[in-house]
C-alpha cells in the first residue's frame, strides 16, 4: 500500500510539473506569438503591460477569467458546457507518453521512478492519436451546441478538416514507425541517439524527409493554424466553432488550440527530430566528466527543437493567406494522401532490403 | 500549388518548383528578413507623439489681443463661410458704442467641424486661429459643443503670443504686429 501510495505521489508530482511546463509554455506562446507576428510585420506587438509587454498573457488570463460567462439563448446548456472540457482534455492527455528527457532512472523508496517519462506505453503515438481525434468532437459539439450558423459552419469545417488531415499524420507517421519498429515514443527515440544522421528525418535505409512535411503540414491543419484556419476564419465565419464562447470557455478553446500545438511540436521532434537526443553523438556534459548533468542538455535539446517548430508555426502565420476549403481538401486527399502512402511503401521496401543484406 | 498539374502540364522547372514549395520558401524569406531587420513603423502614441506639421489644422479657437480685448467683430462671415454649419453667432453691438460690434453669443459644434480652416481663412480680424490640439476625444459628445468662454480659453492656452490692437498696429508689416515678449534676447 505504501509502494502504491509512493507511486502515486510521484505520478502526480510528474503530472503536475509537465502539466505546469506546458501551460507556461502557452502563456509564453501566447506572447511570443503576438510578438514574432509583430515583429515579422513591421509592427512591436503587445508593449503595454509590464517592460516590452511581456506580462501581456498574465492580463489576458485575468481578463478572461473575470469576464461574463454567456450562454446564448436556444444553445445546448450541458453539451456547450461539456464542448471545452472535451477540446481541452484531449489536448494536454498527450503529454503523458511524451519522453521529455533520458531514459535514466532513479530508486526513491525502493520504487524506481523515470523522472521524464510519466508512462512509457507501448502503444504511446497510437494512444496521442487517438486523444487528437477526440478533441475535434469538442469543437463539432461546441459549434452545434452554440445555436448559431457561424459556430455550427465553423464546427463542421473543422470536423472535415481535421478527419480528412488525421489520416495523413497517422500515414506520415508509418514510415517512422517502420523504422523504429515500435510504437513507444520511448523506444523510438532512443533508437534516434547518436548524431542527426540517426534521426529518422536523415536516417540512411529512407529518411523521412517527405513524411516531415507532410506531418508538419497536417499539423499545422490539424491544429486550425493559419494557412488551414478554416473552422475560424474570422472574415468569413466571425471565430468559427467559438464565436459565442466567452470568458473561461473560451479561454478553455484558446488554451486547447495552443496545447495543441504544443503537443504535435512534441511529438514531431520525438519522431523524426530524435527527440531529446543532441545532433552529435553524446552529450557535451558527458564528454567534459559530468555525465550525471547530462540530462539538462537533452533537455535543452527537446527544448530547441519544440521551440524552433513552434516558431515555425508563427512564421507560417505571419507568411501565409487562408487556403479556400476546396483546395484545403484537394490538397489533403490528393496530394497528401498519396505522398504519405507512397512513403510507407518506399521505406518498407528499403528497410526490407537492408535488413536482407545485413 | 499541385493542383494545376491535372489541367495542364507542368514545365520540369516548375514541378521542381511547386514540389520544394519554392513560392512559400521565398514568402517564408521575406518575412524572416523583416524579423532579422527588425525597424517597427510603429509610434507608442500615448507615450511618444509625431511631430506635427507647421500648417497643421488643429481645435478652433477664439483669439484676444494682447490687452485682454476679444478680437471678435461679431460679423458673422465665419458661420457664413462654414461648409458644415458648425458655427453659431449672435452678434450685438457693444454697449454704449454704437458703431462697434462684437458677437454676444459665439458657439461651435465641432462634432461636425471638418477642420477645413474656411472660417479662419474669411475672419477680417483674424479672430479665429486653428491650433495645434488634436487630442479632444469624450465620453459625452455633449462635451464638443463649445461656447465662447471655452473657445476663448484654448485660443489662451495655445496662442500666448497676442497680436497688439488693430489702431496700434504698423500698417504694412504683420511682422512688426507681435510684442516679441515671447522670444529670448540674442546672447551678443
Amino acid at each position: 500500500m505504501t509502494e502504491f501510495g509512493l507511486r502515486l505521489a510521484i505520478s502526480l508530482t510528474q503530472i503536475a510539473a509537465v502539466m505546469g511546463i506546458v501551460v507556461i509554455t502557452v502563456l509564453l506562446l501566447t506572447l511570443a506569438e503576438r510578438k514574432v507576428l509583430g515583429w515579422m510585420q513591421d509592427r512591436m506587438g503587445p508593449m503595454e503591460v509590464g517592460p516590452y509587454g511581456i506580462l501581456q498573457p498574465f492580463a489576458d488570463a485575468i481578463k478572461l477569467f473575470f469576464k461574463e460567462d454567456i450562454i446564448p439563448a436556444g444553445a445546448n446548456k450541458f453539451l456547450f458546457t461539456m464542448a471545452p472540457i472535451l477540446c481541452l482534455v484531449p489536448a494536454f492527455i498527450g503529454f503523458a507518453v511524451i519522453p521529455w528527457g533520458p531514459n535514466q532512472t532513479f530508486e526513491v523508496g525502493g520504487v524506481t521512478v523515470r523522472p521524464f517519462i510519466i508512462s512509457d506505453i507501448n502503444i504511446g503515438i497510437l494512444y496521442i492519436l487517438a486523444f487528437a481525434s477526440l478533441g475535434a468532437y469538442g469543437i463539432i459539439l461546441g459549434g452545434w451546441a452554440s445555436n448559431s450558423k457561424y459556430s455550427l459552419l465553423g464546427g463542421l469545417r473543422s470536423a472535415a478538416q481535421i478527419i480528412s488531415y488525421e489520416l495523413n499524420v497517422g500515414l506520415s507517421i508509418v514510415g517512422v514507425l517502420i523504422l523504429g519498429g515500435s510504437l513507444s515514443l520511448v523506444s523510438i527515440t532512443d533508437a534516434q541517439a547518436g548524431g542527426f544522421w540517426h534521426w529518422y528525418l536523415f536516417a540512411l535505409p529512407a529518411p523521412q524527409i517527405f513524411a516531415f512535411v507532410i506531418y508538419v503540414i497536417s499539423a499545422v491543419a490539424e491544429t486550425n493554424r493559419v494557412p488551414f484556419d478554416l473552422p475560424e476564419a474570422e472574415s468569413e465565419l466571425v471565430a468559427g466553432f467559438f464565436t459565442e464562447y466567452s470568458g473561461l470557455r473560451f479561454a478553455f478553446f484558446f488554451l486547447a488550440e495552443y496545447a495543441n500545438m504544443v503537443l504535435v511540436s512534441c511529438v514531431a521532434a520525438a519522431l523524426f527530430l530524435g527527440g531529446w537526443n543532441a545532433p552529435y553523438p553524446g552529450t557535451i556534459m558527458g564528454f567534459i566528466g559530468l555525465p550525471s548533468l547530462a540530462w539538462v542538455e537533452n533537455t535543452m535539446w527537446f527544448a530547441v527543437k519544440t521551440y524552433s517548430l513552434l516558431f515555425l508555426f508563427f512564421w507560417l502565420r505571419a507568411t501565409l493567406p487562408r487556403l479556400r476549403y476546396d483546395q484545403l481538401m484537394r490538397f489533403g486527399w490528393k496530394v497528401l494522401l498519396p505522398i504519405a502512402l507512397g512513403n510507407i511503401v518506399v521505406t518498407a521496401i528499403a528497410v526490407f532490403i537492408y535488413q536482407q543484406m545485413k | 500549388m499541385a493542383s494545376t498539374a491535372s489541367t495542364k502540364r507542368l514545365s520540369l522547372s516548375a514541378w521542381l518548383k511547386t514540389i520544394t514549395f519554392y513560392e512559400i520558401l521565398v514568402g517564408m524569406k521575406a518575412t524572416l528578413s523583416h524579423l532579422l531587420n527588425y525597424r517597427p513603423v510603429t509610434l507608442q502614441y500615448p507615450h511618444e507623439k509625431r511631430t506635427l506639421p507647421d500648417n497643421y489644422r488643429g481645435m478652433l479657437a477664439l483669439l484676444r489681443y494682447d490687452d485682454g480685448t476679444e478680437k471678435c467683430v461679431g460679423c458673422d462671415l465665419c458661420e457664413a463661410a462654414c461648409p458644415s454649419r458648425v458655427i453659431r453667432v449672435v452678434s450685438a453691438e457693444v454697449p454704449g458704442e454704437p458703431t462697434k460690434r462684437y458677437s454676444k453669443e459665439y458657439y461651435m459644434d465641432m462634432t461636425r467641424c471638418l477642420f477645413c480652416g474656411m472660417c479662419v481663412d474669411a475672419c477680417p480680424v483674424d479672430a479665429l486661429g486653428m491650433t495645434r490640439e488634436f487630442e479632444w476625444a469624450v465620453y459625452d459628445k455633449r462635451q464638443l459643443h463649445l461656447n465662447k468662454q471655452q473657445l476663448l480659453a484654448i485660443g489662451d492656452r495655445s496662442f500666448p503670443v497676442q497680436e497688439k490692437r488693430l489702431e496700434l498696429q504698423h500698417p504694412n508689416v504683420a511682422f512688426f504686429n507681435v510684442a516679441f515678449k515671447h522670444v529670448p534676447p540674442k546672447p551678443d
